[in-house]
């Protein structure tokens, strides 16, 4: 595949551009998400068992998206993309059960699965799946690299360090934080293979412009999200 | 407002260099186990040998005042200004001798100069740039034709062995946990200082400086290298001055000094990020920077940050990279002067080249860079 990325010195300068646009996007994200109640909570050793299980459950009704847009977005992926919609394919395959640990979790934390299953999506992740969908439906949507780069990123960075510290806060089991935990241990893969789509998606100024925007917006509707527990 | 520039510089590392196996006769044994966590960090810092102000009896000749006003006079005997003609200076240091008054007027003491007007500035690494972009803005302003940064460390005194035993830091085997032992390690003692004038030395090499940049990300990060409190159990950061008594805080540790190594590898993508900011607001341009001077506290964390840097095309290659961590250690808040004497010195620069500093601070995660270019000596 490494073949197939193009190697111009004009490609290699935006694809740069677009790093320093999605790492600045990043530090400004986690900066912010730190000050979200119960990220605050976490980080300050404060967490309840019922917070963890809130979490959870409002996750759950976002996640159970992920594999859908991406899909979505891989069938308006047109003929100069054939290569990122394969990429975009084989992402979508690999998350579309993610959302079965998450309910493994809630109930291994005390609750249900009808419960969680049951659950609608809070206003936070109302607006972060319309807009995912939204840029799903547009033509070659390359820009959702952008939203990948801040999920993944979610799962490489911080999913690691929250499920162990939900473990200890909490005195939970490996069957509790199993969700967080593989994508601890796992997107570290999923940002390289991010990193050969950004070189095989940016040919111009303008996409490496909208991947970059819609890494801020999906930052900025993920804190949403996070901010707007269980108000649905 | 007016251009400022360095026209002399000057360090002071007392005593002969250390190298790493005389170490432990100068900063103390607390235990063999705590030498072996001492080799594994030497072996990740790549420091091959530092200077000390103390001796390995405990006893010194030093304060950190001194160090500094030694680094003061020797700048002065280079310069081509009168000490008179000095209006301002400026300290940096992670630690004074004393709590109150600031190191400024200790050095101020020491230095030989007449009254002046000073500014103490105290944090950890970064406080250089803050001694430095005083400096620069009190000259660039025209409250002054001269002004004065130095920095300085005389960090071996909190290390011996007297500083730990008898508080609940030793564990039951005498070794210390890795964060307070990391820093007896790594760190050293010294002074270096610049002189900022508002024009070039007539003679030799002088450098304009550019810009400064400093940012604080303590809105993210708790406190990660403190010295002055003990942590309690919930995680919080007890200041000294709460406990009970003065004897109360000491048994809990609270005047020794800690790093969270951990929470040095979590702000790099941060320090890294103000490189990327600086870079696509065009102050930095990778390619035409000649001499990258970056103040990092050890050689792993070095090749982690050109990890991060490469693929966001913020890499400058090894060969522009100037350092001398390995052969005068880790000085604190000395170091980027320390670093930019060497390089003054070094018989490398010509006029025009462009100087990028950096100083990461771990203390609660600041990120400074300066820009300089060389300039020749101005008859004028």
């Amino acid at each position: 595949m490494n073949a197939a990325i193009p190697t111009t010195a004009d490609n290699r300068a935006l694809v740069e551009a677009a790093h320093r646009g999605l790492a600045q996007t990043w530090i400004e994200f986690e900066s912010a998400l730190a000050q979200v109640p119960v990220v605050a909570r976490l980080l300050a050793g404060k967490l309840r068992l019922e917070d963890y299980r809130r979490l959870l459950f409002n996750l759950r009704q976002q996640v159970v998206e992920g594999s859908r847009w991406i899909s979505r977005a891989a069938s308006n992926l047109g003929p100069n993309h054939e290569e990122l919609r394969s990429l975009f394919v084989r992402h979508a395959v690999a998350e579309h059960r993610d959302y079965r640990l998450l309910e493994d979790n809630y109930v291994a934390a005390g609750g249900t699965a009808e419960d969680i299953r049951a659950g609608r999506m809070n206003i936070g992740s109302e607006a972060l799946s319309a807009f995912m969908y939204h840029a799903a439906s547009r033509p070659d949507p390359v820009g959702l690299l952008g939203a990948m780069y801040v999920i993944e990123g979610l799962g490489e960075r911080l999913a690691g360090p929250w499920s162990q510290a939900i473990r200890e806060q909490l005195g939970l089991g490996d069957e509790a934080v199993s969700f967080l935990a593989y994508h601890g241990a796992n997107d570290g893969d999923h940002l390289d293979m991010f990193d050969r789509a950004l070189a095989l998606a940016i040919a111009d100024r303008a996409t490496a412009d909208e991947i970059v925007r819609h890494a801020r917006i999906v930052a900025r509707l993920y804190r949403l999200q996070l901010e707007e527990i269980d108000h649905v | 407002m007016q251009p400022v520039y360095v026209t002399a510089t000057a360090q002071c590392l007392p005593g002969a260099p250390i190298a790493n196996d005389r170490m432990a006769d100068y900063i103390g044994r607390l235990s063999p186990e705590a030498e072996r966590f001492g080799r594994l960090t030497l072996r990740q810092n790549g420091i091959r040998s530092r200077h000390y102000a103390i001796r390995p009896d405990g006893s010194s000749d030093w304060t950190v005042a001194k160090l500094a006003g030694k680094a003061v006079r020797d700048l002065i005997a280079d310069a081509e200004i009168d000490r008179a003609a000095i209006g301002f200076l400026a300290t940096a240091t992670t630690q004074n001798d004393l709590m109150v008054p600031g190191l400024a007027s200790g050095v101020h003491a020491e230095s030989g100069l007449p009254p002046i007007e000073l500014a103490s500035l105290q944090s950890v690494c970064a406080s250089s740039m803050m001694a430095l972009k005083a400096a620069a803005l009190q000259v660039a302003a025209g409250e002054h034709r001269a002004a004065i940064a130095v920095g300085a460390e005389f960090s071996s005194r909190y290390f011996r062995p007297g500083q730990y035993r008898g508080t609940a830091t030793v564990k039951l085997d005498g070794t210390l946990p890795g964060d307070a032992e990391f820093l007896r390690w790594t760190l050293s003692d010294g002074a270096a200082s610049l002189l900022i004038e508002d024009r070039p030395a007539a003679h030799g090499l002088s450098l304009r400086i550019d810009w400064i940049s400093l940012r604080s990300f303590a809105d993210r990060f708790a406190p990660c290298m403190t010295g002055g409190g003990a942590h309690q159990p919930d995680g919080s950061l007890k200041p000294w001055s709460l406990h009970g008594s003065a004897a109360e805080a000491a048994a809990a540790g609270a005047f020794q000094l800690r790093q969270d190594v951990d929470a040095l590898y979590r702000m790099l993508p941060v320090w890294l990020g103000e490189f990327m900011r600086l870079v696509d607001e065009r102050k930095i341009d990778p390619v035409s920077v000649d001499w990258f001077l970056c103040h990092f506290s050890a050689h792993s964390l070095r090749q982690e940050m050109a990890r991060l840097a490469e693929r966001a095309g913020c890499m400058i290659p090894d060969e522009r990279w100037f350092t001398n961590i390995y052969d005068k250690g880790n000085v604190g808040a000395a170091a980027i002067f320390l670093l930019l004497d060497d390089l003054m010195r070094s018989g490398r620069l010509s006029p025009g080249q462009r100087i990028l500093c950096a100083v990461p601070e771990s203390g609660q995660c600041i990120m400074a860079y300066a820009a300089m270019t060389v300039v020749e000596g101005d008859l004028q």
